[in-house]
């Protein structure tokens, strides 16, 4: 899907820039530009950032 | 050199979100009409959720020579959210139909049911078709009567899925089954991805090729 209309920047790279590290959407926006812009997609990019964050929790 | 003269192509784009007040998105979109048509779109349907009063989903089918990053850069999308009162962007599917079973005779004929649409990932979209096709059985006999699948432009794991059942029971039933819940609804509302949508068939626009002139 697409997340940053903005910019293009897809769910797929955002999921990457977190899981290469970017714990904020500000890091995310640094590292892909999502949410850099106009930054209406922030909310998504902390619902992939938390949702990777619960793949990579062990239960 | 000849000059490139970049080929058009179909696809949809799905956004699903809330906005406060959804009896407002029909008469906006209708009022966005040439906007529309120079994207490119040739149909617009608009669903409305029977669980959620304040939220809709909307499917444009466009013929376009644009890459898909620059039509969602347009300021039309930024436009039409202000107007609805979306502050908080979702994520937008952009893909093309790649599998369409139809259970009913007359697909025309009969009379709208009730959707379920949703996001999930695939390992591998081929397979999964193959699949699907495989058991087409049980869809018929839980009742589906409509199957469309659509894959990811951005991302070839990524598929949207519209079930359409005859009613709310038939659908409640469907989203209780275990083994259908396992396989096709176990991603909605991870990450980006919207939870599932259950809603009705709400309008539809078709734009004719008189209307997109000149897109």
């Amino acid at each position: 899907m697409y997340v940053c209309l903005c910019l293009g920047v897809t769910s797929d790279t955002v999921t990457r820039a977190v899981a290469a590290g970017a714990s904020t959407s500000k890091q995310v926006a640094d590292v892909c530009g999502a949410g850099s812009q106009c930054g209406r997609c922030r909310r998504t990019v902390r619902a992939i950032i938390s949702s990777v964050a619960q793949r990579d929790t062990p239960p | 050199m000849p000059t490139m003269i970049p080929e058009t192509h179909s696809l949809v784009l799905t956004t699903d979100y809330r906005v406060p007040d959804p009896t407002r998105v029909w008469p906006l979109l209708q009022r966005r009409r040439d906007g529309l048509a120079a994207l490119g779109a040739h149909h617009v349907f608009v669903y409305t959720s029977t669980t959620d009063p304040e939220r809709v989903l909307v499917t444009i089918a466009l013929e376009t020579r644009e890459p898909v990053a620059q039509l969602l850069r347009s300021r039309a999308f930024i436009e039409w959210f202000d107007a609805v009162g979306v502050e908080h962007l979702p994520a937008v599917f952009a893909g093309e139909l790649i599998e369409r079973f139809d259970f009913v005779g007359d697909p025309a004929a009969a009379p709208p049911g009730v959707v379920v649409v949703g996001i999930m990932v695939v390992d591998d979209a081929a397979a999964f078709r193959v699949d699907v096709s495989e058991t087409r059985d049980l869809f018929l006999k839980a009742g589906i009567r409509r199957v469309r699948i659509f894959e990811a432009f951005d991302d070839p794991h990524e598929v949207m899925f519209v079930h359409e059942l005859s009613d709310e029971d038939s659908a409640a039933r469907w989203l209780r089954r275990p083994d259908v819940a396992a396989e096709w609804f176990s991603d909605a509302g991870v990450g980006a991805y919207p939870p599932l949508f259950v809603g009705r068939f709400a309008h539809m626009m078709r734009i004719g090729d008189a209307d997109r002139v000149g897109s």
